[in-house]
C-alpha cells in the first residue's frame, strides 16, 4: 500500500464468520421449505445475497428457477414460491397480487416469504389486509451485517437516510441496535463507548437494553475492539456532499459501487461489454492488487490539478511499478489493465475545464470567501441544466456551509431550479428544509437563545409538538463557527505535496479536514467530550454526546487501538480513507459499521421526488 | 420378609368424629389431607352441615369450610395437590389446598342421570383421572381433568347390580376398569367388555371383596370371599404369589405395600382392627391397630393414619437390613461398628476396620453406609450413618466425595420438610422421583416461600429456576391480598423482588389485574425494565394511550404500530388523530404506512393538524401521481397553491400557480403545434420551441414568464448549437450584448467541432478570458501574446502547459523570456 500500517498497528478481527452465519441461516430457511422451488429476490437483495451465496450454493437447496421481484408479474411453473424481500409494503402488494391470481385460477401452492433483515408488522398486516396472511409462511433472514472489506461492515440498508433523516421513521433503529449486538456476542463486549446525534443516543441505548436482557453471554469475555463511536450523518453533511477525489471515491461518483463491486462499461473495459469488478479483494493477491489501485488513486487525484500534463507519465509510473512489483501475477494484469482504463476514463471527465471549476466553488464554499461569485456559479450551472442533482448539491453546500441561504438567493435559486428541472422539485425543496440540508437564513442573530431551547425540546422524547418549521430552524449548521474551531480548513503553506500526505485534509486534495473524521479524532485523543462542549453545542448536541466507559479493565492494549466507527445514515469512501490515514498515522485500526456506503449523489437522490 | 414400622407425626388435630364418619382423602407423596364430617346427613340444619377441613400431613391445619354445594360421594387429590370433590349430579368441584374454590365441571348428563354410585381418582402419567360409577352401573371416565375429555365405558353384559369391587388400570397409556361380579372378572377398555381370569386363582372363589392395584400399575391383588389373595401382574397374565389368611370379613382396605425394583411382593390389608402384611412368605407379619386407620399408598411403601398418629410402614431397605440386621458382617455393619468404636477410643476399631479392608470392601461399606442413611427417618441415626461413611472416607485413596455430599444436602432438604410444622413426609425415593423442582413448587403452593428459597439458596439452585421463580409466585400471592393497599403492595413487592434476573413484573401486573387490581397493576408495571413486556397487558387494561407511550419508550416500532392499530379500532378518528399528534415517533410511523396503504387517511391527518405545507406536497404528488386528466391535475394544483397560502408559503403558491399556467400552454402548444410538451420543465418548454422553429412562441413564453435574461441566452445558444444553425446563432449573439459574456459561444461551437464559427467570437470576449478563449480555438502564439500583454503569471503557465511540441517551441521561448523580464522588474 502507498502507506503501509505501522507495524504495531493491531490486528483486525475476522469478519468473514459474519458471512459463513449468514450463509448457515439461509440454508437453514431455504431447507424448512423442503423440495423445489423457485426463489423472487428483490433486486436490492441481489448484490447482497451474492456476495453470501452464490448460484450453485443456492441450486444445492433445491433452488430451481431465480426470479427479480419487480412490477411485471413472473410466471412460475414451481409449486413451491420463495420470496426474499426487504420489510417493504410495495413487496408485500407484489405477493399479494401472486397469491390472489393464484387463487383465481383455482391453483393451490407453497408460498414462504423470507424477510430481511427482519419482518414488520406493518407488513403482516398488509398481508393480512390482502388476505393472504394464512396462505404464506413467514421468516426473517437476520443478516444484516455485510463485510465488503477487511475493515468495512454494511447493513446494506440505503433507505436508513430518507427513512430516518427525512420521515422520522425510527423502524431500522432496532436492526442496528440488533447488528451491534451480534458483534458484541461474537468479538466481545465494547470497554468505551462514544457518540453523538439524537439515532447514535437511540441505537446505543436500544442496544444496552438488549445486552441487558440477554445478559452473562458477553459478560467476562474479552473485548476484542476497544472502542465503538456513534455518528449520525446529519452531524455532518458537509462532508457527504463534497466531490470525492480519493481512488475509491472517484470511481464510486463516476461509476457507482454497489455493495462492494462495481460495472465498468464499454469506456473502460474497451470492448463492447461490461465487466464487473470486485472493489476489494480479500486474498493476498487481491491486495497486491488493491495496494496498485490505492496507489494510481493518487496519482489521479494528483492529475486533477496538472492532470493533462502529467498522466502520461503517471500511468507510466504505474505500468512500471506493475512490471517490478507485480511480476508473475498475470491473471492481475487483466483487473490491472481495467483499472488503469477506469483511471482514463474518470481523467477524460474529470480533467474538464468544469470539473476545475467545480472543485474551485466547492474548495471556496468550505472556506468562505467569494460567496457571491460561487452563487452565481450554481446559478449558471442551474441554468445550463448541467445536472439536477449536482446543481442540488451544490446548493445544499452552500446552504450548510453558509448556514442557509440569504432570502433572496433562496427564492432566486429555487425558481430557477424548478425551470430547469420541473416543477416536482417543489417537493424535493420540502423535503430537503425539513432534512435541514437548504434552508433559509433566518434574519437575526437573536436566534441562538430560541435556538438552545429548541434544541432541548427535540432533545426530549416525549416533546413532539415541534412543528417542522422549529425543527428546521434547530438544525443550524454553524459549519463556519465548526470549522474555525476545529480547524477544518489547513492552513497551507506552498504546496500541498499529495503524495506526502500532511493530515485527514489530503481527502479533499489537502483542502478540507472532513468533519465528522475529526470529530472522532477529537474525542479519542480526549477519551471523552471534554473540552468540546462549544463544538458540541455548536452541531445542536448538547444532550446528545455521550460516553460511556466500562471501568474493569480486562481490555488489552490491543483491542485498546481496535475502534468500531458506526456511521448511522451512510459513510463515503473519503471519510473511510480519511480515518484509514488516521489509523496508521497514531497507530490505530478502524473499523466501519455504515449502514450504507453513500455519496453526494445518492443522499441528494434520496431527497428527490421523482416521477413515476 | 422384612417390614418396618416407624411413626411420622403424632397428630395435632383435634378431630371429634372417628375417621370412619368422614369421607377422607389424602395425597401421595407426602401430600394433605382432605376430611368432609358429616358427609351423609341430609338435614339442613347449619350445625351438622358438612363441613370440609384440610389438614398437612402432620395435622395441621390448612383449611377449613362450609359445604354448601350437593352432596359428595368421593373426594380425591390431582397431581397437582388440587382437592376434587365428586358430587352425587357428576359435578365435580375443585379446591385449591387451602380451601379456595378453583372451578368445576361435569361429567355428563348421563351421570347427572343416573346419579354417582361411586367414583375413584387416579393418577396417570398424563395427569389425573376421575372413574364414576354411574346408578345404571355404567363407568365413565376421564383421563385427565385438566383437559376434560369424558369417555363412556361400554356395558357389561347382564349386570344387575352393582360390582362387588372395582378399580382403574393403566395400560399402554390407556385407562382400563377392572370390576368384579360374583365369581366373575371383566376387563373395560374403550371398545370392548371381556372377561378376564387371573391364572393360578384357587378354586372355590365365589366373590372378590376387594382389590388392589400398585403405585405404579404394574401389580394388582384380589381378596376374594375364602380369605384368599392372589397376586400378580395387572395385565392377569401372571401369577406372582398368593396366600390364605382366612379372614373372611371384607377388609376394610387393601394396598400394595412395595418398594420400586425390589423382588419382594407384598400387600397390606386392613380390617377394622387389624393390620396384616401379606406376601410369598408363608407367614405374614400382623399389626394390632388401636384406632380407626386409613391406609395412604405411596411409591415405596403405606402411610398409615389415625386419629393420634400418622406411621410410615415399608420393606427394610437391602442397606439398612444388612447395617442393622442382628450380628450382621456386612461391610457397612462392620463400618458403623468401628465407627463407634473409634469414638470410644477403643483399638477394636482399627479391628473392624482391618477386618473390611481384607476383604477389600471399604469402598462397598462407605456406599453402604451413605445409602442406609438416606433411608433413615431420624437424623441422629443419619448422623451416626453418616459419620460412619465419612470415617470410612479417611481410608480410601480415591472416593468421590459428591454422593456423600449430595446425600448430606438432600438429608437437610428433607429434615427440613419433614418437620412439623412444615409436614410433607417425604421418604428420599419419593424425594428423588418428585424432583426438587416439584418440591419447591408445593412448598409455594403451601405459601412457604421463605423455606423455599432457602432451599433454592442452600442448593445453589440457578436464580431463574431457583429464587426468582419463587419470589414471582410470592409476589403473585401478595397481590391477592385484598386488605392492602396498592401503594404498599407494590412497594413490598419491588422491595423484595428488586432487580431480581428472571421476574417478570409483567407476568405479576397481570395477575394482579387478573384479581380486579388494575391500579397495582399499572403500579408494578412500573418496575419492569423491558417496555415492550408492558404493552400487550397495558392494551389488555384499556390503557391504550400509556401503552402507546410505552412502546415507544422501548424503540420497538413494531410495537408502537401494534398499540397504533389497536387503537385506531378502539377511538374514534378524531381522537385517534389527537392522540398521534402528541406522539411525533408513532405520527411518522404512521404516516409512511399511510403514504402506501391509506392515502386518503393521510390527507385527514394532516387536515386535522391543520399542516397546510405538507397537505400542499400532497396535493402537488396528486396532480401528477394520481390524476391523469388536464382538468383534474389543474385542480389539484389550485387545491395545493391554496394550501401554500394558508400555509404562508407564498413562494410555493406562486411556483404552482406558475405551474397551472404552464399545464394549460403545454396543453395549447400539443393542440396547436402537435408533439409533446405536457410535463416539460419551463426550460425544456423553451428549448423544445426553439428547435421546432417557432421563436417566437418561445420569446413570447420567455416574457410571460419572466425568464430571466442570462437563462435565455444560455438556453437559446445550446438549442441553437443543436440546430447548428449557425447564422442564426450569429444574428442572436448581435441582438444586444451578451448577459453571459461570448465565451460560451466559443466553447458551444468548439463542442460541436465549429472552429470556424468559434473563431468568429474570440476576439469578442472580454480581456479576462481571453486567454482561456484563445486556448480553446487553439490559438497558442495569440494566446501568449494576450498573456504577457496582461502579464498574468496564472495565464502564463495555463498557456505553457498548452504548448506542445515543436510547434509552439516559439511560443514557450517566448513566455519564458517575458517571465525573465517579469522577475526582473
Amino acid at each position: 500500500m502507498a502507506f503501509p500500517h505501522r507495524p504495531d498497528a493491531p490486528e483486525l478481527p475476522d469478519f468473514s464468520m459474519l458471512k459463513r452465519l449468514a450463509r448457515d441461516q439461509l440454508i437453514y430457511l431455504l431447507e424448512q421449505l423442503p423440495g423445489k422451488k423457485d426463489l423472487f429476490i428483490e433486486a436490492d437483495l441481489m448484490s447482497p445475497l451474492d456476495r453470501i451465496a452464490n448460484v450453485s450454493i443456492l441450486k444445492q437447496h433445491e433452488v430451481d428457477k431465480l426470479y427479480k421481484v419487480e412490477s411485471k408479474p413472473a410466471v412460475s411453473s414451481s409449486e413451491q414460491l420463495c420470496f426474499l424481500v426487504r420489510p417493504r409494503i410495495k413487496n408485500m402488494r407484489y405477493i399479494a397480487n401472486l397469491v390472489n391470481a393464484d387463487k383465481l385460477a383455482g391453483r393451490t401452492r407453497k408460498y414462504k416469504v423470507i424477510f430481511s433483515p427482519q419482518k414488520f408488522y406493518a407488513c403482516e398486516m398488509v398481508l393480512e389486509e390482502e388476505g393472504i396472511y394464512g396462505d404464506v409462511s413467514c421468516d426473517e433472514w437476520a443478516f444484516s451485517l455485510l463485510p465488503l472489506d477487511v475493515d468495512l461492515l454494511s447493513m446494506e440498508l440505503p433507505e436508513f437516510f430518507r427513512d430516518y433523516f427525512l420521515e422520522g421513521d425510527q423502524r431500522w433503529i432496532n436492526t442496528v441496535a440488533q447488528a451491534l449486538h451480534l458483534l458484541s456476542t461474537l468479538y466481545g463486549p465494547f470497554p468505551n463507548c462514544y457518540g453523538i446525534g439524537r439515532c447514535a443516543k437511540m441505537s446505543y441505548e436500544l442496544w444496552r437494553k438488549l445486552e441487558d436482557e440477554e445478559d452473562g453471554e458477553t459478560k467476562g469475555r474479552r473485548p476484542e475492539i476497544g472502542h465503538i463511536f456513534l455518528l449520525d450523518r446529519d452531524m455532518d453533511f458537509v462532508t457527504a456532499l463534497c466531490s470525492q477525489v480519493v481512488y475509491e471515491g472517484l470511481v464510486d461518483d463516476t461509476f457507482r459501487i454497489k455493495c462492494g463491486s462495481v460495472d465498468f462499461g464499454p469506456e473502460v473495459t474497451s470492448s463492447d461489454k461490461s465487466l464487473k469488478v470486485l472493489l476489494n479483494a480479500e486474498d493476498k493477491n487481491g491486495r497486491a492488487l488493491l495496494l496498485c489501485c490505492r496507489y494510481t488513486g493518487e496519482a489521479g487525484r494528483y492529475k486533477l490539478q496538472f492532470c493533462v500534463r502529467r498522466r502520461g507519465m503517471d500511468i507510466k509510473q504505474m505500468k512500471n511499478f506493475v512490471s517490478q512489483e507485480l511480476k508473475g501475477l498475470k491473471q492481475e494484469h487483466r483487473l490491472l489493465s481495467l483499472h488503469i482504463g477506469a483511471c482514463e476514463s474518470i481523467m477524460k471527465k474529470k480533467t474538464k475545464q468544469d470539473f476545475q471549476e467545480l472543485i474551485k466553488t466547492e474548495h471556496a464554499l468550505l472556506e468562505g470567501f467569494n460567496i457571491r461569485e460561487s452563487t452565481s456559479y450554481i446559478e449558471e450551472h442551474i441554468d445550463r441544466q448541467v445536472s439536477p442533482i449536482e446543481s442540488l448539491r451544490l446548493m445544499c453546500l452552500l446552504s450548510i456551509t453558509e448556514n442557509g441561504l440569504i432570502p433572496k438567493d433562496y427564492r432566486s435559486l429555487k425558481t430557477q431550479y424548478l425551470q430547469s428541472y420541473g416543477p416536482e422539485h417543489l417537493l424535493t425543496f420540502s423535503n430537503l428544509r425539513r432534512a435541514g440540508l437548504l434552508t433559509e437564513q433566518a434574519p437575526g442573530d437573536t436566534l441562538t437563545a430560541v435556538e438552545s431551547k429548541v434544541s432541548k425540546l427535540v432533545t426530549d422524547k416525549a416533546a413532539g409538538k415541534i412543528t417542522d418549521a422549529f425543527s428546521s430552524l434547530a438544525k443550524r449548521s454553524n459549519f463556519r463557527a465548526i470549522s474555525k474551531k476545529l480547524n477544518l480548513i489547513p492552513r497551507v503553506d506552498g504546496e500541498y505535496d499529495l503524495k506526502v500526505p500532511r493530515d485527514m485534509a489530503y481527502v479533499f486534495s489537502g483542502a478540507y479536514v472532513p468533519l465528522s473524521c475529526r470529530i472522532i479524532e477529537q474525542v479519542l485523543e480526549r477519551r471523552s467530550w471534554q473540552g468540546l462542549d462549544e463544538v458540541v453545542r455548536l452541531l445542536n448536541c448538547s444532550e446528545l454526546a455521550f460516553t460511556d466507559m466500562t471501568k474493569e479493565d480486562k481490555a488489552s492494549s490491543e483491542s485498546l487501538r481496535l475502534i468500531l466507527v458506526v456511521f448511522l445514515g451512510g459513510c463515503t469512501f473519503s471519510e473511510i480513507s480519511a480515518l484509514r490515514f488516521l489509523g496508521r498515522e497514531k497507530g490505530y485500526r478502524f473499523i466501519f459499521l455504515t449502514t450504507a456506503v453513500t455519496n453526494s449523489a445518492r443522499l441528494m437522490e434520496a431527497m428527490s421526488e421523482v416521477k413515476a | 420378609m422384612g417390614h418396618r414400622k416407624y411413626e411420622l407425626y403424632s397428630m395435632d388435630w383435634d378431630l371429634k368424629e372417628e375417621l370412619r364418619d368422614c369421607l377422607v382423602a389424602a395425597a401421595p407423596y407426602g401430600g394433605p389431607i382432605a376430611l368432609l364430617r358429616n358427609p351423609w346427613r341430609k338435614e339442613k340444619a347449619a350445625s351438622v352441615r358438612p363441613v370440609l377441613e384440610i389438614y398437612s400431613a402432620s395435622g395441621m391445619p390448612l383449611a377449613s369450610l362450609l359445604w354448601k354445594s350437593g352432596p359428595v360421594v368421593s373426594l380425591g387429590w390431582s397431581a397437582e395437590e388440587e382437592l376434587l370433590c365428586v358430587q352425587e349430579d357428576g359435578v365435580v368441584l375443585v379446591y385449591g389446598l387451602h380451601g379456595d374454590f378453583r372451578r368445576h365441571f361435569s361429567m355428563g348428563n348421563e351421570v347427572l342421570q343416573n346419579r354417582v354410585l361411586d367414583a375413584r381418582i387416579f393418577h396417570t402419567e398424563f395427569g389425573s383421572g376421575v372413574a364414576i360409577l354411574t346408578g345404571a352401573h355404567r363407568f365413565t371416565l376421564s383421563a385427565n381433568v385438566g383437559d376434560l375429555k369424558l369417555r363412556r365405558m361400554p356395558e357389561v353384559p347382564g349386570l344387575q347390580s352393582a360390582p362387588s369391587c372395582w378399580t382403574t388400570l393403566c395400560q399402554d397409556r390407556v385407562a382400563h376398569i377392572l370390576l368384579a361380579v360374583g365369581p366373575d372378572l371383566y376387563l373395560l377398555d374403550h371398545a370392548a367388555c371381556s372377561s378376564v381370569t387371573p391364572p393360578g386363582l384357587a378354586p372355590g372363589v365365589s366373590s372378590f371383596l376387594q382389590m388392589a392395584v400398585s403405585f405404579t400399575y404394574r401389580h394388582l391383588a384380589l381378596f376374594t370371599d375364602t380369605g384368599y389373595i392372589w397376586m400378580g401382574t395387572a395385565s392377569l397374565k401372571e401369577k406372582l404369589c398368593e396366600f390364605n389368611c382366612n379372614i373372611r370379613a371384607p377388609p376394610k382396605q387393601m394396598v400394595w405395600c412395595s418398594r420400586p425394583r425390589s423382588k419382594e411382593r407384598a400387600v397390606v390389608v386392613a380390617w377394622e382392627r387389624r393390620l396384616m402384611v401379606v406376601g410369598d412368605a408363608p407367614e405374614s407379619i400382623q399389626f394390632v391397630l388401636d384406632e380407626d386407620s386409613y391406609l395412604v399408598p405411596e411409591l415405596d411403601g403405606v402411610r398409615i393414619f389415625s386419629r393420634s398418629t400418622h406411621e410410615f410402614l415399608h420393606e427394610v431397605p437391602v442397606a439398612s437390613e444388612e447395617i442393622f440386621k442382628i450380628a450382621s458382617m456386612a461391610p457397612g455393619a462392620l463400618l458403623l461398628e468401628a465407627q463407634k468404636e473409634y469414638e470410644k477410643e477403643s483399638q477394636k476399631a482399627d479391628e473392624y476396620l482391618r477386618e473390611i479392608q481384607e476383604l477389600g470392601q471399604l469402598t462397598q461399606a462407605v456406599q453402604q453406609c451413605i445409602e442406609a442413611a438416606g433411608h433413615e427417618h431420624r437424623p441422629d441415626m443419619q448422623k451416626s450413618l453418616l459419620r460412619a461413611a465419612s470415617f470410612g472416607k479417611c481410608f480410601l485413596d480415591r472416593f468421590p466425595p459428591d454422593s456423600f455430599v449430595r446425600m448430606c444436602q438432600d438429608l437437610r432438604v428433607l429434615n427440613a420438610v419433614r418437620d412439623y410444622h412444615i409436614g410433607i413426609p417425604l421418604t428420599y425415593s419419593q424425594y428423588k422421583q418428585l424432583t426438587i423442582q416439584v418440591l419447591l413448587d408445593r412448598l409455594v403452593l403451601r405459601r412457604l416461600y421463605p423455606l423455599a428459597i432457602q432451599i433454592c439458596e442452600y442448593l445453589r439452585l440457578p436464580e431463574v429456576q431457583g429464587v426468582s421463580r419463587i419470589l414471582a409466585h410470592w409476589a403473585c400471592y401478595k397481590v391477592q391480598q385484598k386488605d392492602v393497599s396498592d401503594e404498599d403492595v407494590a412497594r413490598a413487592i419491588n422491595q423484595k423482588l428488586g432487580d431480581t434476573p428472571g421476574v417478570s413484573y409483567s407476568d405479576i401486573a397481570a395477575r394482579a389485574y387478573g384479581c380486579g387490581r388494575t391500579e397495582l397493576a399499572i403500579k408494578l408495571l412500573e418496575y419492569e425494565p423491558r417496555s415492550g413486556e408492558q404493552v400487550p397487558l397495558l392494551l389488555k387494561m384499556k390503557r391504550s394511550k400509556l401503552a402507546l407511550s410505552k412502546a415507544i419508550e422501548s424503540g420497538d416500532t413494531d410495537l408502537v404500530f401494534t398499540v397504533l392499530l389497536h387503537l385506531k379500532n378502539e377511538l374514534n378518528r378524531g381522537d385517534f388523530f389527537m392522540t398521534l399528534r402528541n406522539q411525533p415517533m408513532a405520527l411518522s410511523l404512521y404516516r409512511q404506512f399511510c403514504k402506501y396503504q391509506e392515502l386518503e387517511t393521510l390527507k385527514d391527518l394532516y387536515n386535522q393538524d391543520d399542516n397546510h405545507q405538507e397537505l400542499g406536497s400532497f396535493h402537488i404528488r396528486a396532480s401528477y401521481a394520481a390524476e391523469e386528466r388536464i382538468e383534474g391535475r389543474v385542480a389539484a394544483l389550485q387545491t395545493a397553491a391554496d394550501a401554500f397560502y394558508k400555509a404562508k408559503n407564498e413562494f410555493a403558491a406562486k411556483a404552482t400557480e406558475d405551474q397551472m399556467r404552464l399545464l394549460r400552454l403545454q396543453r395549447r402548444l400539443e393542440d396547436e403545434l402537435g408533439g409533446r410538451f405536457l410535463d416539460l420543465s419551463l426550460h425544456d418548454t423553451v428549448t423544445t420551441l426553439i428547435l421546432g422553429g417557432h421563436n417566437k412562441r418561445a420569446e413570447q413564453l420567455a416574457r410571460d414568464f419572466r425568464i430571466p435574461d442570462k437563462r435565455l441566452w444560455w438556453l437559446k445558444l445550446t438549442a441553437l448549437a443543436d440546430l447548428e444553425d449557425w447564422e442564426e446563432l450569429e444574428k442572436f449573439s448581435k441582438s444586444k450584448k451578451s448577459p453571459i459574456g461570448y465565451l460560451p459561444f466559443v466553447e458551444i461551437c468548439m463542442k460541436q467541432h465549429n472552429k470556424y464559427e468559434a473563431k468568429k467570437y474570440t476576439s469578442r470576449v472580454g480581456p479576462e478570458q481571453k486567454v482561456k478563449a484563445l486556448l480553446l480555438v487553439g490559438d497558442v502564439a495569440q494566446a501568449a501574446d494576450v498573456a504577457i500583454e496582461h502579464r498574468n503569471e496564472a495565464e502564463l503557465s495555463l498557456v505553457l502547459s498548452h504548448c506542445t511540441g515543436a510547434t509552439d517551441g516559439a511560443t514557450a521561448d517566448k513566455i519564458q523570456r517575458a517571465r525573465a523580464q517579469a522577475q526582473k522588474k
